[in-house]
């Protein structure tokens, strides 16, 4: 079968060699390579070839036009769909902010250890990595991907152990290409990330964590800046720090820089802009909270819920990211097409006339040798 | 004086308006909330809230979280809720069966953590189902 294929398919390859719809491939399965389209425009000229394959070509040109014009119209619509996840979850997170910030105050002065935020010295660290389901959306998951091989070079170099917990298909079937790098789960996440999705990675980190397998978490996953800009970040997950300062591990707790964890008033904004900074207002509050249980069983209630509104925001920014990346692809992938399909039609108007002229030629000085 | 409850997870408000009475099973036992309760901070369990509007009682499963009471506003911030009313009888027998499966085969210490914590949950949620068909 495949080598029937392979006789059927050679011939026509090897005319399409002579044709300019080699860049037109390249062209549409790496949108943004549009490099070698001018070569193409430039020889337009001296390219000869069947009438008939033009045509195919230009159709085929069309209709995989109307399938990228149909996937940035659903990217899009999609974007908005995680917009609005983001800000109905909201509510909770400011909540929880100001509840959280709240009991710290209380707590301060309180000597207090909780196993989520124990400060252990790091010999092995877990990374999650959060990629998206399906490709076509530009650099999106290589970019975390690359991002996740640097990481673990700088921890290999720092002579640690680490661990990877993989999150959606386009990591895990990266990963599982590489049978070297250790990975403890991975976690395919729905459509829409739910606080279900979230939970199944938080406790898989939480379990990893307390039970002193790994002394640190990371999570690597996309940040939304805008439309057209997203950048994958690394922020620590655990330990957390109960009184929101950044970990400090003697040393070893390296990117802390970018560590944007606990910043108790970043909230991200309307996706579309710059994230805002909401300084939430802290109620004036009667001071004589009683707390039911231990401070440390309130923590310890307490901490977990940010762990999971953490992955779960995460999750979602790493979502929008992908579907913007999406989108801008498709859309570049839909304008290469037209502008193929415009270059296309010009050399086969012109192929056609040519073929007219030769016939037209051909009957004149057919009639000419007569009389 | 008027209570207020608030009930939040991470996507949504399961409920936000004015009570009579709630139930909420807590870390150390369940307490009830009526009008002018001292305030609070507690951890709450894995378990069913009770709530009573007028002379109603709805069932919430609440999957941990936590707990503010002051000035007659309780803020309940869950990992995960749901109006008892929303859950299918037979889905949740079957995942809390799928849960104790799981359980009598975890090999470590991790795993028995992991499985301990989901057969939590899905007993809360078969037990809540089954309170509103009394």
């Amino acid at each position: 079968m495949s080598s029937n294929l392979a006789t059927w398919v050679s011939p026509k390859l090897s005319d399409f060699d002579s044709l300019p719809s080699r860049s037109f491939l390249s062209g549409l399965r790496l949108p943004f390579v549009a490099r070698s389209r001018r070569r193409f425009l430039g020889g337009a000229g001296v390219v000869h070839c069947n009438l008939r394959e033009i045509r195919d070509r230009i159709d085929s040109v069309k209709k995989t036009q109307k399938i990228t014009e149909a996937m940035k119209l659903i990217a899009a619509a999609k974007v908005r769909r995680a917009q609005e996840a983001v800000v109905s979850g909201r509510p909770f997170s400011e909540t929880l902010v100001e509840v959280l910030f709240n009991i710290n105050e209380q707590l301060q002065d309180e000597d207090i250890d909780v196993p989520l935020t124990a400060v252990r010295p790091v010999r092995k660290i877990a990374i999650v990595v959060v990629t998206g389901d399906r490709g076509l959306c530009g650099n999106f998951n290589t970019a975390v991907i690359k991002r996740a091989e640097s990481r673990i070079a700088d921890i290999k170099s720092l002579g640690l152990e680490y661990v990877v917990v993989s999150v959606g298909k386009k990591g895990s079937a990266y990963f599982q290409r590489r049978p070297y790098i250790p990975v403890e789960r991975f976690i395919e996440v729905g459509s829409l990330p739910t606080t279900k999705d979230s939970q199944a990675i938080a406790d898989v980190v939480f379990s990893l964590f307390v039970s002193k397998e790994v002394d640190k978490v990371e999570l690597l996953y996309t940040k939304f800046v805008s439309l057209v800009k997203s950048d994958p970040v690394i922020q620590t997950l655990l330990p957390l720090s109960p009184k929101g300062e950044v970990c400090d591990i003697n040393g070893v707790c390296v990117d802390a820089a970018e560590d944007e964890f606990f910043r108790l008033t970043t909230k991200e904004g309307k996706l579309t802009v710059v994230r805002e900074t909401i300084r939430i207002p802290t109620p004036a509050f009667s001071p004589i909270l009683q707390f039911e249980q231990d401070p440390l069983q309130i923590l310890d209630g307490l901490l977990p819920l940010y762990l999971n509104s953490q992955i779960l925001r995460s999750l979602q920014e790493s979502l929008a990211s992908e579907l913007a990346a999406r989108m801008t692809a498709m859309s570049s992938a839909t304008d290469n097409a037209n502008e193929l399909r415009k270059t296309l039609t010009i050399i086969y108007n012109r192929e056609r006339q040519a073929k007219i002229t030769g016939e037209i030629v051909e009957i004149v000085s057919g009639t000419e040798a007569l009389g | 004086m008027t209570l207020n409850l608030c009930v939040l997870i991470p996507n949504r408000i399961i409920w936000d308006s004015e009570v009579k009475e709630i139930i909420l099973s807590t870390t150390s036992g369940q307490i009830g909330v009526l009008p002018n309760h001292a305030p609070i901070a507690t951890v709450v369990d894995i378990g069913i809230l009770r709530i009573r509007l007028n002379d109603q009682w709805f069932t919430v499963v609440l999957i941990g979280g936590f707990a503010r009471i002051s000035n007659n506003e309780i803020i309940i911030l869950g990992n995960d809720a749901e109006m008892s009313t929303d859950i299918d009888p037979k889905e949740a027998q079957q995942t809390f069966e799928i849960a104790e499966a799981n359980l009598s085969r975890a090999e470590d210490e991790k795993q028995a953590i992991e499985f301990n914590l989901a057969l939590k949950r899905a007993r809360t949620r078969v037990e809540a189902v089954n309170e509103i068909s009394y």
